[in-house]
């Protein structure tokens, strides 16, 4: 798979290399990488941090007494000790939280690129809806949340669940739902731009040999727009991770997701540095994960360069 | 005679129509297959909640006026406050200076960031990951992580004062324009990355022939990339910026964690004044008003942006 890409890049590269050495550009990489870097070791190392060291002056870049009971509150493993243990009591563990939004934001934004990819081909090949269909789309996210979410709220709990007798409220399928329709915009934009990019002779080729449309956009499309679609996964996924005035209003105690909690354990306990970073850095775990999988595919599967004429 | 010849050359018209008519009728299914899902869920979530926000804002309502279907219809009046409320006016501008100038570096860093990743070097995909570490976190985490470094007694304080004297030390939260710049600070954090993966996938989704041709007939590098990568680059640099301005304009959660909109108003943003307008001082017909005016100008701007994309009369 690698040398493959590297075949097919080959030649565009060797403009690039010749100018700025790969000892340079690994450099200034690093640079970036590290200043980017620093305000998360901040937070990491609040993470490990004892109460009294969390606006210890001057501060440390290291903790001193580095402890585990900032990550073990959060999910009531074990029996910390001291005041850590008084601060968060009023806050409840985030197990359901976690697990709540492994469900949500991982269903939610395999819809939402399914939906927009294939709205996207219909737009990109066909200009099905003309121009209005995307724009109208992308109204979407152009309304303030804020604004967006009282008539939202009150659609959700009155009119549903009255006059249609669905009750999306505080549920999976409330969020998935509310998630899916306000990300596919981004898929839809995302994938367009990706598929206008593919010339349409190498599907007219595949159509003219009798393959059906179908065929065509499962076998021949899809695998051509991959990394597209990968980088478009992991952004919606990322939106969906992170979402958070939305599921505040639409959850209460059942279908909670992780932003919600950080925020009622900021509530709850006021300046409650140590184990609100710990819930930071967990929080941000799957989404590295999912990064680092598909980070993958965006390195190797830059497949439009294969495209021949 | 005429009969003779006219029948085979009809009955061909007709087998050629109904031919076409089974090619359309299949494309057309094919296509409504393609759209239907998108459509059905977005008319699902959103046309109801439109009216009701579209209703909201032309009555005199608030929750403490008891029933909303007997509140009095004023028409326009809600729209004819908003647009004199100098509140508004200054939590518009501010948030048009925040999208501005966070979307414009996280794009400059980004290509940047994009071109500086096409050659190949060592550690690269370690040093990818990393630099799309911050947008991978929560808003609220970000909001709380910037909040923690320029505290009075944080680390960025800290290292002011080791290079500068014991006078150095700011208070970030207390000035409006440190506290604003703070939050421009965050948002460019935490969305550079955004930027620089777009960028990045759409530098290597592009054909290499025309820079090979460029390259053959002996075009330099600042050539090259700006009339012939740039020009291409041109749609997916539009989507990427129209992506990121749209998001940054309602910009909420780093704001309402940094600064809650202080000192006083002064970094207040529009999404944060609309959400105190419903939340805390619950004049939702002004809100919605609000609303309805600020999607109209969003409309109208990313209409204008989009241009370039769509699709002409061939």
């Amino acid at each position: 798979m690698q040398t493959e890409t590297n075949k097919g890049v080959t030649t565009a590269r060797i403009v690039e290399t010749r100018k700025l050495g790969p000892a340079l550009r690994f450099v200034l990489a690093l640079i970036v990488a590290i200043i980017v870097l620093l305000p998360v070791i901040w937070i990491l190392s609040i993470s490990f941090k004892p109460v009294e060291e969390w606006k210890a002056d001057p501060p440390t870049l290291l903790p001193r007494r580095p402890i585990l009971d900032n990550y073990k509150i959060l999910f009531r493993i074990g029996n910390p000790v001291g005041t850590v243990r008084e601060m968060v009591s009023s806050a409840e563990p985030v197990n359901r939280a976690f697990l709540n939004s492994l469900i949500i934001a991982p269903i939610s934004t395999v819809a939402s690129v399914l939906i927009g990819f294939c709205a996207a081909y219909a737009v990109s090949r066909y200009q099905v809806g003309g121009n209005f269909m995307p724009f109208f789309t992308l109204t979407t996210r152009m309304f303030p949340p804020a604004a967006f979410a009282v008539p939202l709220l009150f659609y959700y709990s009155w009119i549903l669940r009255n006059y249609l007798k669905i009750d999306l409220y505080d549920t999976h399928l409330g969020l998935i739902l509310m998630y899916t329709g306000f990300t596919v915009a981004f898929s839809l934009w995302m994938m367009k731009g990706f598929i206008d990019a593919v010339p349409r002779h190498v599907e007219e080729a595949a159509i003219l040999d009798g393959a059906s449309p179908w065929r065509v956009l499962f076998t021949i499309t899809l695998p051509l727009v991959k990394g597209g679609l990968f980088a478009t996964t992991l952004f919606v996924f990322i939106l969906n991770w992170t979402e958070f005035l939305l599921a505040l209003e639409f959850t209460s105690r059942e279908a909670i997701t992780v932003p919600v909690q950080i925020s009622r354990y900021a509530t709850a306990v006021g300046e409650f540095y140590g184990p609100k970073a710990a819930l930071g850095i967990i929080a941000s775990i799957p989404v590295v994960i999912a990064g680092y999988l598909i980070q993958r595919h965006l390195v190797t599967g830059f497949t439009f360069g294969m495209v021949r004429e | 005679m005429a009969d003779l010849v006219h029948k085979p050359s009809q009955a061909n018209a007709t087998i050629r129509v109904s031919r076409l008519a089974r090619i359309i009728n299949k494309e057309t299914n094919f296509q409504i297959a393609l759209v239907a899902p998108l459509q059905l869920l977005l008319w699902f979530l959103l046309i109801v909640p439109t009216i009701v926000v579209l209703y909201l804002s032309i009555i005199a309502w608030q929750p403490i006026l008891g029933d909303w279907t007997k509140a009095p219809i004023v028409w326009l009046k809600n729209y004819g406050d908003v647009l004199s409320d100098r509140v508004f006016w200054a939590a518009l501008g501010r948030t048009v200076a925040v999208v501005t100038i966070a979307v414009s570096l996280e794009f400059i860093i980004g290509l940047g960031l994009a071109l500086l990743f096409r050659g190949d070097f060592l550690a690269k995909r370690i040093l990818t990951s990393v630099i799309l570490y911050p947008m991978m976190l929560p808003w609220v985490v970000v909001g709380f992580t910037f909040y923690l470094l320029f505290l009075p007694q944080g680390p960025v304080n800290y290292l002011l004062r080791q290079a500068l004297g014991p006078g150095a030390a700011v208070s970030w939260f207390k000035e409006p324009l440190l506290a604003f710049s703070t939050i421009v600070l965050a948002d460019v954090w935490q969305w550079m990355p955004f930027m620089f993966l777009i960028l990045y996938s759409g530098l290597g989704a592009l054909p290499r022939e025309p820079v090979e041709a460029a390259m053959t007939l002996g075009a330099n590098r600042w050539h090259i990339f700006r009339h012939v990568i740039l020009p291409m680059l041109k749609p997916i640099i539009i989507i990427a910026l129209v992506i990121r301005a749209l998001e940054a304009f309602k910009i909420f959660d780093l704001i309402f964690i940094m600064t809650d909109g202080g000192p006083g108003t002064s970094t207040e943003s529009i999404s944060l004044y609309i959400y105190r307008l419903s939340f805390e001082y619950q004049r939702l017909s002004y809100a919605a008003a609000m609303a309805v005016l600020i999607l109209l100008l969003v409309t109208v701007i990313t209409r204008i942006a989009i241009r370039p994309l769509e699709y002409h009369q061939e």
